[in-house]
């Protein structure tokens, strides 16, 4: 978050009401015009901060912001700052800055001046959640009216003070004058917006309609003429970053309220075991203990200090390797459930759902019965896990009457209403402070944590603070889903492709049950089918694309970045690779041939020009020597964003490892909000679904999750990471409005480097990860 | 049983109470309230609890507080601050070498104590002297690109 530097102190606690007092004292005259829970007040003081710690029993209320309102969304200050309040919230992406600049752009305002509070319920409006590369795209244009309405607001006054028409005034950098003149100091001919709006709220109407990522915000206000912008799209620094390369910035980790004890979750020994019996003995003697936490199948241990909660903990069989249902003074039921690893791929298939067709084109069965070669693939993809290197945290602080919560969630205004049912609590008596957690790629645990919180905090009657152990996190974090997926194909005398058909069968990735919810027998939140992840673009004759959508299968899975569109994106774009290959042809030419939309083929052309791309047919035979080259093409559509990626790699027969060497990406998210943010993301969205593709698994045996770790769990190091990721921005100009960057560059990793191994070893690998002995394995077989 | 511990961190002695056992991750973050470095794994496997003993870059969460008596302990708060950030933050910041900004911690911390001992690192140096931190955001380039450019100030530092 990019903090006011006075009030870098975190919402609804102490620390942060000092800093609001500090904040009156160096800056005068801001308490005017102060509604108890505005969101300038908010700004500066939470309403929590009013609560006492030790509760009173009072039922407690924490009402939510009015959008149609445009303190709603800023607030500006007597020293000539300002913040932009928003719901949307920070996950690493450097979103805030986006937004703020976009705010900034409209207002006229210095962005280095412009600060943004996120999240938090008491201060902001629901946006709806920050995923599916969607801040920028929903947020963006909600924000640029709401600045927009501001600016015009801001002008009106001006002119009443300055006495002279709007149309006479220019603004800069937050300064009102009248025709440009800056004034040099003549109060009559020029005015900042803090003077003008001298500490008081603004509490105009600029009106609001529809609700989340569809609520239109000041629908009269008149934005700027993209053309003279001057802020959006410049590379601007993240006011974050000097805090975090020193210490002295604050995540929810670092967060600490008054009166508050530590908890520690011991999860169940299999995903559906029972608690049988927990044996108490010891766990006074360590010191700072306090309590253990039992409600049916959740089991907690709450103490004083965090080591003495680990302790406790640990005793009860909270460790990275358990080595069975009794393993623990905690006894539990010997559930033996999920799937055999290697039956995974025939549970998907046979588990129960809904068929959703996204092509169906001409006859594709007689087209095979007349083809002159057909294929058939199947390419099998695993659970993954979010991995965040901060494991899952919340604080909850729960009394009679009112929940509060200090979390890193990307979705503090749905957390608010899942609590409130959790604990049979008005909404209004709910409040979700957001602090910045550890990135997070999804829905991980960030949200199931707050409900341990919430569950121990109830039971003992303090704040407690909860932070999930590695092997938590790792072991029951919501997953991204497995999926299988059958291709066939067909090919004419003359190489071109006459039949294809895609089936895949796609678990929920939506499942947003709290785990603690399913454990006291409660359940809270929806599991939901899996939807179709793909984006077929494709004008082949005759085709059949079907995407069976299932429940859960196993384990809890919601979305991990690009949720399922990774996985689909690997079967369809290498399943066309093997088809261009049995042609004998080029790979980007034989796309090109059957694609017609604008965009995908300039990305596609792009990257192609980038890269310096020699047409000629994959694989030109095995290469002498241990080291063999090779280069993979892919593409996407994600939600309107078009990504093309090459990248050429390095393959070791003797080992079977993997090098990704170069690689190329064009991308096309129409208009660049914040240029360096965007390679920031797609440098982040190349390396990590380098990591998903070259070693990422979850495994598992009948009772629960065994890779608890990063030793079991892998992810990419130092020493395999690219020589060099070049970007290319295409149709990044006002005509195209900005669309998302957070996740679209993950979709085409996997089958391009499938595509470049194939290129240069003649194997293709079908099922994720790319480890070294599978790697080994196939090129064995070759 | 809790005992008092003596620790210097940063240059400054304080007394804890606290168990013998206990982490030094924890005495760091929960009773001195530095939050540079941070808990990722409890593990040694990650990295991003990083502290200096002594100069040599440790993994607090796997040190016992009390073995690091008589030490000179230094976290990422004894490097800089955002007034006056050292010249490896200030690389960062330059690199705008962060995305969530958890791992930095181990990233800062290693790259010094290496940068300290090796002033004239090739990229495969660094890279192989960060090789057992993990990021999960896939900030690796811009990291790599920091502590390279952090090495000239080393490197011209007499």
């Amino acid at each position: 978050m990019n903090a006011r530097p006075e009030s870098a102190a975190v919402p609804g606690t102490s620390d942060f009401d000092a800093s609001r007092r500090q904040f009156l004292k160096t800056s005068g005259g801001l308490v005017l015009g102060f509604s108890l829970f505005g969101p300038l007040a908010a700004m500066a003081e939470q309403p929590a901060t009013r609560i006492p710690a030790s509760p009173s029993g009072a039922a407690q209320a924490f009402p939510a912001v009015d959008p149609a309102r445009l303190d709603a969304w800023l607030a500006i200050h007597p020293d000539n700052t300002a913040t932009l309040f928003t719901g949307k919230v920070e996950q690493g992406n450097g979103s805030p800055n986006a937004l703020a600049q976009i705010a900034a752009e409209e207002l006229d305002f210095p962005f280095d001046r412009l600060y943004v509070v996120m999240g938090t319920t008491t201060s902001t409006v629901d946006q709806g959640p920050t995923y599916g590369s969607m801040a920028v795209r929903y947020a963006g244009p909600q924000i640029r009216h709401a600045a927009a309405a501001g600016r015009q607001v801001l002008l009106s006054m001006a002119s009443k003070r300055l006495r002279v028409p709007v149309e006479q005034l220019t603004v800069r950098d937050g300064v009102v004058s009248v025709g440009g003149d800056s004034g040099h100091g003549d109060k009559s001919r020029s005015i900042t917006y803090g003077e003008l709006v001298d500490g008081k709220r603004l509490d105009m109407t600029i009106g609001a309609t529809g609700k989340t990522f569809d609520m239109k915000v000041a629908p009269d206000a008149r934005p700027k003429d993209p053309s003279k912008y001057t802020i959006v799209g410049t590379s601007v620094p993240r006011k974050d970053i000097p805090g975090k390369v020193t210490g002295e910035f604050t995540y929810v980790h670092d967060v600490k309220v008054p009166n508050m004890l530590h908890g520690r979750v011991v999860r169940p020994y299999g995903i559906g075991s029972d608690l049988l019996e927990v044996d108490e003995s010891g766990l006074r003697d360590i010191p700072g203990f306090v309590a253990v936490v039992r409600q049916r199948n959740f089991l907690g241990v709450v103490a004083e200090t965090e080591w003495g909660a680990i302790k406790a903990a640990e005793k009860l069989g909270s460790k990275r390797v358990r080595k069975g249902p009794a393993d623990g003074q905690a006894k539990w039921s010997d559930w033996r459930g999920l799937p055999a690893a290697d039956a995974l791929w025939d549970t998907l298939r046979h588990a129960s759902g809904k068929d959703t067709t996204v092509a169906k084109r001409g006859n594709v069965d007689a087209a095979l019965r007349g083809a002159a070669k057909t294929l058939k693939a199947t390419y099998c993809t695993p659970f993954e896990t979010h991995g965040s290197i901060g494991p899952e945290l919340a604080i909850a602080d729960v009394g009679k009457g009112y929940a509060k919560f200090w979390a890193g969630t990307q979705m503090p205004h749905q957390a608010r209403r899942d609590m409130a049912e959790l604990l049979d609590l008005p909404v209004e008596n709910v409040v979700v402070n957001w602090v910045e957690a550890s990135g997070q790629y999804g829905r991980n645990g960030l949200e199931p944590v707050m409900a341990d919180a919430a569950i121990m905090s109830r039971a003992v009657g303090r704040p407690v603070r909860v932070q999930w152990m590695r092997w938590d996190s790792h072991g029951w974090d919501p997953k991204e889903p497995p999926i299988v997926q059958d291709l066939e194909g067909a090919l004419d005398h003359a190489g071109n492709v006459v039949a294809w058909r895609h089936h895949m069968w796609v678990p929920t990735y939506s499942d947003t049950r709290l785990l603690a919810s399913e454990l006291i027998g409660k359940p809270v939140g929806q599991i939901h089918l899996g939807d179709a992840a793909i984006q077929y673009e494709y004008e082949f004759d005759h085709a059949d694309v079907v995407s069976h959508g299932e429940g859960r299968v196993g384990l809890i899975t919601s979305w991990m970045r690009a949720p399922g569109q990774f996985e689909t994106t690997y079967a369809m774009e290498a399943f066309v690779d093997e088809l261009a290959a049995a042609a004998r042809q080029d790979p980007l030419a034989f796309r090109l041939k059957y694609l017609k939309e604008p965009r995908a083929i300039a990305v596609l052309k792009a990257a192609a020009r980038q890269y310096g791309w020699e047409s000629r047919p994959a694989f030109r035979g095995k290469q002498s020597g241990r080291l063999a080259t090779g280069r993979g093409i892919a593409w996407v559509n994600r939600d309107g964003s078009r990504v093309a990626t090459i990248a050429d790699v390095v393959v070791d027969r003797d080992t079977g490892g993997i090098r990704v060497k170069r690689v190329v990406v064009a991308h096309d998210c129409g208009l660049v909000v914040s240029p360096d943010g965007l390679r920031n993301q797609i440098e982040g969205n190349i390396i990590q679904s380098i990591s998903r593709t070259l070693h990422e698994e979850i495994a598992f045996d009948r009772a629960h999750v065994t890779s608890r770790d990063w030793a079991s769990y892998p992810i990419l190091r130092f020493n395999e990471i690219p020589d060099s990721i070049e970007m290319v921005f295409v149709n990044d100009s006002a005509e195209y409005p900005s669309n998302g960057g957070g996740e679209p560059s993950t979709c085409p990793t996997a089958a391009v480097i499938s595509n470049a191994v194939y290129d240069a070893t003649g194997i293709r690998l079908r099922q994720k990860p790319f480890r070294p002995e599978r790697v080994k394995a196939a090129l064995a077989h070759a | 049983m809790p005992g008092t511990i003596h620790l210097k961190v940063n240059g400054k002695q304080h007394a804890v109470e606290a168990e013998p056992d206990t982490m030094l991750l924890y005495v760091l973050r929960d009773q001195l309230g530095l939050h540079g470095p941070k808990f990722g794994c409890g593990l040694s496997q990650c990295g991003a609890c990083t502290v200096h003993l002594d100069g040599a870059a440790v993994r607090s969460c796997v040190l016992p507080a009390a073995a690091a008596e008589g030490r000179a302990i230094t976290t990422l708060e004894g490097l800089g601050s955002v007034d006056k950030p050292g010249p490896l933050q200030q690389a960062f910041i330059d690199e705008q070498a962060v995305q969530c900004g958890y791992c930095i911690n181990g990233m800062i911390m290693t790259a010094q104590a290496f940068l300290d001992a090796h002033p004239n690192p090739s990229r495969d140096d660094i890279k192989q002297a960060l090789d057992n931190n993990l990021c999960r955001c896939g900030t690796h380039m811009r990291i790599v690109r920091a502590v390279e450019r952090a090495a000239k100030h080393w490197k011209h530092a007499p």
